[in-house]
């Protein structure tokens, strides 16, 4: 075909309507078939803006041991919405979007720290710890000229305050009005695996970190509901058998398959039926300084490592003795922040703490695994943008959703996709 | 080039050491050198990268934590052997160095550094910037970095960090 075929061609083409705009249909009835455009589609992203971030879930929002005290605040990306989370002088923690309510400003610039009100820098309205219009400047005018109208009600412009809960040192809060209690959203399974490691003993933060991803955030949530993949990318784990599939393992799930836990126990580096198929086990490759996996059991029962996800935006990780929330904040379609705040016990010896700060190395944008799922997302999403129209198979371990006693599945994914799909309408 | 501190008074040979260490460092990295990198901490060290928000907080979490130099090589070797990562070229440039202090545990040094990332089909972008906190020894007649801070000023690491600051 010629260059001019081709133009006449195009002359006479009907031109489709935009693609965001045309129907969307999912691939299968199910959901062991995920339509690229869920990751692509800015119509898309902005529903689940609406419908999932802003809706009525529980979305994470912080640990209470960043702000313990009146005063206290702690900046957070619930979706692509800003919130304050602060502690009021009751003691008690409001999350307050960070958004004046006379010109949309933001009122609060600073990631952390204490303040007594929030002042918007433009036209210093000043609010209180709870999100109450305190006062603005010129409210009655000047010399009789100018002011607010008489009507004005202060008490109807202050900043927007969302419905907040909390268990065991854990901050979530909703745009909506969430009609369950945090305990029947997450169900019992779940909240089971929550209070291993929340179990009512105080928190310590010991550090940030944050990394920018050139993918969907969903990716992010597949990656730590697809324990298949961790057998076989990540060298670093399976070598060392912290996390490989001829180990004791489950994927469980809440009733919805929003929610979901990775369950394993730790193994050790031998060659074996299972270890001769991934190209991916080293059995001659040692540590110089045994320091850096030295993991000392501190939970009940056997498993040595529970990442759960929690719908819609953080991942609990529990990795030996390395633990971290990570929050997960979509930017747009293609992007997402990746927001890890580490913590530890207050009763955690020196010793314990020194381990969980060693054991970092692993996780984080440098950590010798979590490293791969970054780079992993980019190139999904690199080979995903452009092929819209195509479709990724979610089939491994079968195309239903069942709790499984092992890893070679694909299952929790599958959850995520059948509750994602009731929500989204699509 | 190092620069001192005013008042302290550094010999002609001491600087020129220091340049040859500050220099070696950035070219084992730039070079995609690792297995030189390591030879250039005392052991045990310290060397650790983290965001500007945990050391201003005083919050001990790195991305990257080490402790000796056994620890510097696993993390080469790990990188050669076992992660994932698309190929890049990141290239520092170091400014000069600035002698804060001279005490019994060593030389005190800080310098600024920012970090250039050039991976495949991209235009190269600034990855990173910050600062460098030093202690620097004398390991029988080597200069040798003890500690290495490296400071990076924004909260965010685009995608991954893979090779050291």
């Amino acid at each position: 075909m010629d260059s001019s075929t081709l133009l006449a061609t195009a002359d006479n083409a009907v031109e489709p309507a935009p693609r965001s705009q045309t129907a969307r249909a999912w691939p299968d009835d199910g959901c062991s078939r995920v339509p690229n455009w869920v990751y692509t589609d800015p119509d898309i992203f902005v529903r689940e803006q609406n419908r999932i971030f802003g809706a009525n879930d529980w979305l994470y929002v912080c640990l209470e041991a960043e702000i313990p005290s009146q005063g206290d605040f702690k900046r957070s990306q619930l979706g692509n919405r800003e919130v304050v989370a602060v502690r009021g002088g009751d003691g008690a923690i409001n999350v307050l979007v960070n958004r004046c309510a006379h010109r949309s400003m933001q009122v609060c610039t600073a990631n952390r720290g204490s303040t007594k009100e929030f002042v918007c820098p433009y036209h210093q309205w000043t609010y209180g710890l709870a999100g109450d219009l305190l006062g603005l400047p010129f409210r009655r005018g000047y010399r009789g000229q100018g002011g607010m109208p008489a009507d004005f009600r202060p008490e109807e412009h202050g900043l927007q305050r969302l419905a907040v809960t909390q268990r065991h040192g854990v901050v979530f809060a909703s745009f909506g009005a969430p009609n369950e209690a945090l305990e029947t959203y997450l169900g019992d399974r779940m909240l089971g695996y929550f209070d291993r490691v929340f179990d009512g003993r105080d928190l310590v933060v010991l550090g940030y970190m944050r990394q920018r991803i050139p993918s969907n955030w969903k990716l992010m949530f597949e990656n730590i509901k697809d324990p298949y993949h961790a057998s076989l990318l990540h060298v670093f784990l399976v070598t060392f058998g912290l996390f490989r599939l001829d180990q004791q393992s489950a994927v469980e799930m809440d009733d919805t398959g929003r929610h979901a836990v990775l369950v394993s126990r730790k193994g050790v580096q031998e060659t074996n039926e299972a270890t001769a198929q991934m190209r991916a086990f080293k059995a001659n490759f040692s540590l110089r300084d045994k320091r850096l996996l030295d993991p000392v059991r501190e939970f009940p029962g056997d498993a040595t490592v529970v990442m759960q996800t929690l719908w819609p935006n953080l991942i609990v990780q529990q990795q030996s003795n390395t633990l971290a929330m990570r929050q997960i904040v979509p930017l747009d379609a293609q992007k997402f922040d990746l927001a890890w705040t580490f913590f530890g016990y207050a009763d955690d010896s020196p010793e314990m703490r020194q381990r969980r700060l060693r054991q970092a190395n692993l996780m984080g944008p440098a950590g010798l695994v979590s490293l791969d799922d970054s780079e992993a997302m980019l190139l999904s999403q690199a080979g995903i943008d452009g092929n819209d129209e195509e479709t990724c198979l979610v089939e491994m371990g079968g195309r239903a959703v069942t709790n499984e006693p092992h890893m070679v599945t694909e299952t929790a994914i599958r959850g995520f996709y059948q509750h994602y799909r009731s929500v989204m309408g699509l | 080039m190092i620069a001192a501190a005013p008042g302290l008074d550094v010999a002609l040979d001491l600087r020129a050491r220091l340049v040859d260490l500050y220099c070696a460092y950035d070219n084992a990295l730039n070079d995609g050198d690792l297995e030189r990198w390591p030879e250039l901490f005392a052991d045990p060290c310290l060397y650790k990268v983290m965001p500007r928000e945990n050391y201003d907080q005083g919050l001990p979490i790195a991305v990257i934590y080490c402790e000796s130099r056994d620890m510097l090589v696993d993390r080469v070797v790990a990188l050669r052997e076992t992660a994932l990562y698309a190929p890049r070229i990141v290239r520092r440039i170091t400014s000069a160095a600035c002698l804060r202090s001279i005490g019994e545990d060593g030389l005190r040094l800080t310098a600024n550094f920012a970090l250039f990332q050039t991976t495949q089909d991209r235009p190269s972008e600034v990855f990173l910037c910050g600062r460098y906190q030093d202690l620097v020894v004398d390991d029988g007649g080597v200069l040798r970095f003890a500690e290495r801070l490296c400071i990076y000023d924004s909260t965010i690491v685009p995608t991954s960090l893979v090779y050291p600051v």
